[in-house]
This record gives C-alpha cells, sequence and structure tokens, in this order.
C-alpha cells in the first residue's frame, strides 16, 4: 500500500477537508488524539503515506465501545487513498466501517462515489442517460404534440390565409395581406409573449399549451400562407380556364384541379418550414411550457451534467431525420403523375 | 333581328382590352348541325370571341343569346357584367371547348380526365361517370391508354383526350381554338379525323383554325376575321373563290398556304 509521491498535487483539495474534519473532531476522541495529531503533522508535511500508517493505530472497537475515532480515521484513510485515485484502498478502508456501522451515511455516500469514479465512462454516461432520459422523453412527447398540431393547423390556416389574398373581395384579401405582414414582420418569440404574457391584460388568459398552439399556429399559417399562394398562383393559368370551360366553380377548380397541382411544389418548402418548426417549439419553453428544451435546461441546471443536453439534441435529431425522410416520400408520392 | 332557329347567336359583341378592341360589334348566329370555321391573322380576335361565347371573357358589350334566351349578363348602371357564378357555370356546361395548349388536368390519369367532367360538374356517380368516359375515350380511339398519366402521350393524343373531355359533358356546342396549332404536322390528321367523326355525328361547332383543310372539308360556313370585325363570310366555296378578289384574304391565305 502506497501514496505515490506524483499524486500529491491531487490530494491537496482533500487535504483543506481534513484539516477541517480533523479539527472539529479532536475534542470528542481524547483517547486517540495523539494519533491524530501525529497523523496530521505528517501530512502537514506532506508525508502521506506515514500518515496513513498513523491513522492505522485508531483500532476497531470492541463489543460496547464507542467507535467515532475508528471511523473518523478510516474514512480519513480512504479520503486520502481516494485524493490519490487508489480507489481499491479506498473501498478497502471503507467498508472497514461499513463492516461494523453498515447504516453509516458517511461512508454509504463515498462508496457510492468511488464505485462511481472506478466505473468506464460509459457506464456512468448510460446511467446519466437512464437518469435524465424519463424527463426528456416527457419534454419531447410536449415538443412532438405541438409540432404535430402546428402541422395540422398551419396548412389548412394556411390555405384559408392564401385563398383570402389572392380573393377579388378586397377587404378580405387586404386582410390576409395584413395577417401575413404582422406575423412574418415580429419575431415568434414577441408573438408568443404577447399571447401568453400580453393578453391577460386584455382580459384573455390562456393556458401555455393554448397559448403556444395559437402562436405556432399563426405564425406557421402565415408563413405557409405565402408559400401556398405562390404555389397555387404558380399553376398554369389553362388549368384554371379548363376547369371553367367544363362547368366547374370557382370552389370545384381550386379543389379538383389547382390546389392538387400544387401538392408537389409545395411539399420541399413546407418541409423546411416544419423542420424549423421543431426547433422552434424550443421558444414555447419561456411561456411556462415544459418541453423538451425546457427538460434539458431543468436536468442541466439542476446536476451541471452536459449529458442532458446532448440527448436533448439527440432527440430533436432524430425528430427533424424522421420528419425530413417523411417530407421527401410524400413528395415523391405527390409528383408521381410527372413521370413519363 | 332574333333568330329563333339559332342555337346560339351574338349581337354586337364587343370586347375591349384597356384601349384595344379585340372584338368590334360582332354580329353571328349558328344554328343546331352548323360547322362554322373561323380564319384571319394572328391577334385579329378569334380566340377572344370563342372565349366570350363560353364566358371565359367578360363582354363590355352585346347580348349573346342562347337556345333564344338571353343569357349569361345582367346590365348594373349602364355597364354588363357577368351573372351569378352557378348561372354561368350552367352555361359553360353546355359548351364545350377545346384549347391549342390541350390544358389537360396533369395529376389525373386519361380516364380521370375524361371523367371529371360528368362527376364533378353534372356530380354524376363515379360507375355512371366512368361509363360515359370510357365510352368517350373510345370515340377518340384511346382506350389503351385511359390508365396513363397525360405527361406519356403524344400531342395528338393528349388533343383527342381533350376533345373528349369535352364531349364526356354531352355539349351542346364545341368551340375549338387552334386544335391543331400546337402539333407536329404528322399528328395533325389524327385530331382532325376526330372532329370529322364528330362533325359527322351532328355537333353543332365553331372551329378557328390555320389549317385550310378543315375549312374546304368541313365547314358550311367561313369566316375571316380581322382587327376585331368579320371581313367576309359564305361557304367555302364562295369564300375561296370570292376570297381571292379581296386583297387581305389573298394576302392572307397566300402566307397560310
Ligand atoms: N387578356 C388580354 N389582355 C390584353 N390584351 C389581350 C388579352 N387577350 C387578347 N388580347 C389582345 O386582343 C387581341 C386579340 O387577341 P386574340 O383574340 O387572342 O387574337 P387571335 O386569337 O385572333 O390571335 C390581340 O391584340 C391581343 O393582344
Ligand atoms: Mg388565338
Amino acid at each position: 500500500m502506497s501514496l505515490k509521491p506524483n499524486t500529491l498535487g491531487r490530494v491537496a483539495t482533500a487535504l483543506l477537508f481534513l484539516w477541517i474534519t480533523v479539527a472539529t473532531a479532536l475534542a470528542a476522541e481524547a483517547d486517540y488524539d495523539a494519533l491524530f495529531r501525529e497523523a496530521n503533522d505528517l501530512m502537514g508535511a506532506g508525508d502521506l503515506p506515514a500518515a496513513v500508517e498513523v491513522l492505522k493505530k485508531v483500532p476497531a472497537p470492541k463489543a460496547g465501545e464507542e467507535g467515532d475515532a475508528f471511523v473518523r480515521s478510516r474514512m480519513q484513510i480512504a479520503k486520502l487513498h481516494f485524493a490519490a485515485k487508489e480507489m481499491d484502498e479506498a473501498l478497502a478502508a471503507t467498508r472497514e466501517v461499513l463492516a461494523l456501522y453498515p447504516d453509516n451515511s458517511e461512508a454509504k455516500n463515498f462508496l457510492a462515489s468511488v464505485e462511481r469514479e472506478q466505473k468506464p465512462r460509459y457506464v456512468s454516461f448510460l446511467q446519466d442517460c437512464l437518469k435524465f432520459l424519463p424527463v426528456l422523453l416527457k419534454g419531447a412527447v410536449m415538443t412532438l404534440l405541438l409540432v404535430v398540431c402546428t402541422m395540422l393547423i398551419s396548412p389548412l390556416g394556411g390555405l384559408l390565409v392564401a385563398l383570402g389574398r389572392i380573393s377579388t373581395f378586397k377587404p378580405l384579401s387586404i386582410l390576409c395581406w395584413f395577417i401575413i405582414w404582422l406575423f412574418r414582420g415580429t419575431p415568434l418569440l414577441l408573438q408568443l409573449f404577447f399571447i401568453y404574457y400580453g393578453l391577460p391584460s386584455l382580459g384573455i388568459t390562456l393556458k401555455p399549451i393554448t397559448a403556444a398552439v395559437i402562436g405556432l399556429g399563426l405564425n406557421y399559417s402565415a408563413y405557409l400562407g405565402e408559400i401556398i399562394r405562390g404555389a397555387i398562383q404558380s399553376i398554369d393559368h389553362g388549368q384554371t380556364e379548363a376547369a371553367k370551360a367544363l362547368g366547374m366553380t370557382y370552389g370545384q377548380t381550386m379543389r379538383r384541379v389547382v390546389i392538387p397541382q400544387t401538392y408537389k411544389r409545395l411539399m420541399p418548402p413546407i418541409g423546411n418550414e416544419f423542420i424549423a418548426l421543431i426547433k422552434d417549439t424550443a421558444l414555447v419553453s419561456t411561456i411556462a411550457m415544459v418541453e423538451l428544451m425546457r427538460a434539458a435546461d431543468q436536468m442541466f441546471n439542476t446536476y451541471f451534467n452536459v449529458t442532458a443536453l446532448v440527448l436533448a439534441a439527440v432527440i430533436y435529431l432524430i425528430f427533424t431525420t424522421f420528419f425530413t425522410f417523411l417530407f421527401e416520400r410524400i413528395e415523391h408520392r405527390a409528383g408521381i403523375y410527372e413521370r413519363r | 333581328m332574333s333568330d329563333a332557329k339559332a342555337l346560339i347567336e351574338l349581337e354586337h359583341i364587343t370586347k375591349r382590352f384597356k384601349s384595344l378592341t379585340a372584338v368590334n360589334g360582332v354580329n353571328l348566329a349558328v344554328h343546331p348541325g352548323e360547322k362554322l370555321v373561323i380564319i384571319g391573322p394572328s391577334g385579329s380576335g378569334k380566340s377572344t370571341l370563342l372565349r366570350s361565347i363560353n364566358f371565359l371573357e367578360e363582354i363590355d358589350d352585346g347580348v349573346i343569346r342562347f337556345e333564344g334566351n338571353e343569357v349569361g349578363y345582367v346590365r348594373r348602371h349602364g355597364k354588363l357584367h357577368l351573372d351569378r357564378q352557378q348561372v354561368v357555370c350552367q352555361l359553360r356546361a353546355e359548351i364545350g371547348m377545346v384549347f391549342q395548349h390541350f390544358h389537360l388536368f396533369p395529376h389525373m390519369t386519361v380516364l380521370g380526365n375524361v371523367m371529371e367532367g360528368p362527376l364533378t360538374v353534372q356530380r354524376k356517380s363515379a360507375d355512371e361517370a366512368r361509363e360515359i368516359a370510357l365510352a368517350m375515350l373510345a370515340k377518340v380511339g384511346l382506350t389503351d391508354k385511359k390508365d396513363v398519366y397525360p405527361a406519356t402521350l403524344s400531342g395528338g393524343q393528349k388533343q383527342r383526350v381533350a376533345i373528349a373531355r369535352a364531349i364526356a359533358m354531352r355539349p351542346k356546342l364545341m368551340l375549338f381554338d387552334e386544335p391543331t396549332s400546337a402539333l407536329d404536322p404528322e399528328l395533325v390528321g389524327e385530331v382532325f379525323d376526330t372532329i370529322h367523326a364528330l362533325a359527322d355525328e351532328g355537333m353543332t361547332m365553331i372551329i378557328v383554325t390555320h389549317h385550310m383543310g378543315f375549312a374546304r372539308e368541313l365547314a358550311d360556313r367561313v369566316i375571316f376575321m380581322e382587327g376585331g370585325n368579320f371581313l367576309a363570310e359564305g361557304t367555302p366555296q364562295e369564300f375561296f373563290a370570292e376570297g381571292m378578289n379581296n386583297e387581305r384574304i389573298r394576302s392572307f391565305l397566300n402566307r397560310i398556304l
């Protein structure tokens, strides 16, 4: 059993801790005061192996005897070894204590941290994952819910806004222009703040999730509105003429002829918007929504452990990758009639 | 001056685009079963006239009578406005139109294209619409193409599908706006034959074309249009004989032939 001289540097922090422990405990342990003092002096002189040897002289208590000094000595030994990264020795000293006092909480906590130190990095990483994942997955479900809600609402909202924009009924057209102008021209974060924190002053109080869905829905309806309008107007006017010549109404022309032809053109830009949406949902963490970003932030702030952030990034990547593939498949399907 | 027997009758039809008068007070009556061919140089207003008959253009002045009834417009503050959508759509459903560039619906199969009118406009059942569409495709000789998308067809085939799509509505009048002008010369024949077969069934039709074969073989009457006006009108025999005396018609025909 030895303390290597080159590990002394790392011992320095442990020493400070030891000085305090030793100083406060001295009074109660009159019998072994001399031993502890000797060990202290040796530590002060930097001869840690000698200090360990001295501390070892504190004997195990016999039946009925009080064992505080013994526990203290063994824990000091364990900490000296721990600081020198001599884990087996540190464990041995700790187990001496636990053999006599299985419920000693200092020894138990110390054992846990030694075991943690001893494990390969990937094991402790996996354990972190297990610790964070339940919370993060709960957040991810909320993120997914927000994404899916917005993906359902915004194409419909966008279509309405787009049809309104190209309507020949001026007031409607101007209203839809205004909606697009407003929601594309201000930050989503500001819109969310306004809906959640601002509307209550107008007497409208919304739950965070309602505010989040409304905010994301309106914002993305405005963006998709412009995209859909562009796609509708890009369809050859001859298509409208042919539909009208058959006797179709405006509604039938849109529904049966024009809008179905926009699908393929719409998929790439809408796919882009929806990938941005997945990431934009992180903004709703600012209005008291616990979604993936907020969950990761909480874990990180509680444990100061980067693993939480890495895991969140991985979940976001899984979402964006999945949706990217999904949109590509839909685009492929939507354009099936163009292949010769 | 209303002609009671006419299927469609135009009275003083005028259509302006800003300061340009595309159709200038034209009068025309087409009787059931009649085949009318309109020729004339580019920009003379032929398309605009056809589109006015189908209410695709809102005319500035004039009267359109269909089967003797004044249709399609209401007059407000002395200005003509297209009637309600429902009325206009019903009228259009009775008039078939074939365009120079086909305008097939690319996202529907050939069968889907031909079914679309009966299905969506006439609200027939899918089975009934399919039955009609198959009959029309047989008529234009494209039954074997029923399940392909238009992108895979030749120009001539596309135009025949467009004709099938129009006649599936069982229109009372067919309008053809340069139906062979976008086709390679070797494909003109099949479209011409299809239109000819339709004519033989007694379909009333107005054809705008540069294809003098139509005029000679098919027309009951030929009209020469220029600058938004009808310059000459007559049977093909009269037209091609006397037209040679009219300097403008002669120079047009010389350019075409
Ligand atoms: N939508 C329109 N807007 C403005 N001018 C038009 C429009 N459609 C046609 N015109 C003009 O009207 C005139 C007649 O056009 P058109 O009826 O297409 O002639 P044609 O079919 O005989 O070649 C042309 O001078 C053309 O430029
Ligand atoms: Mg034309």
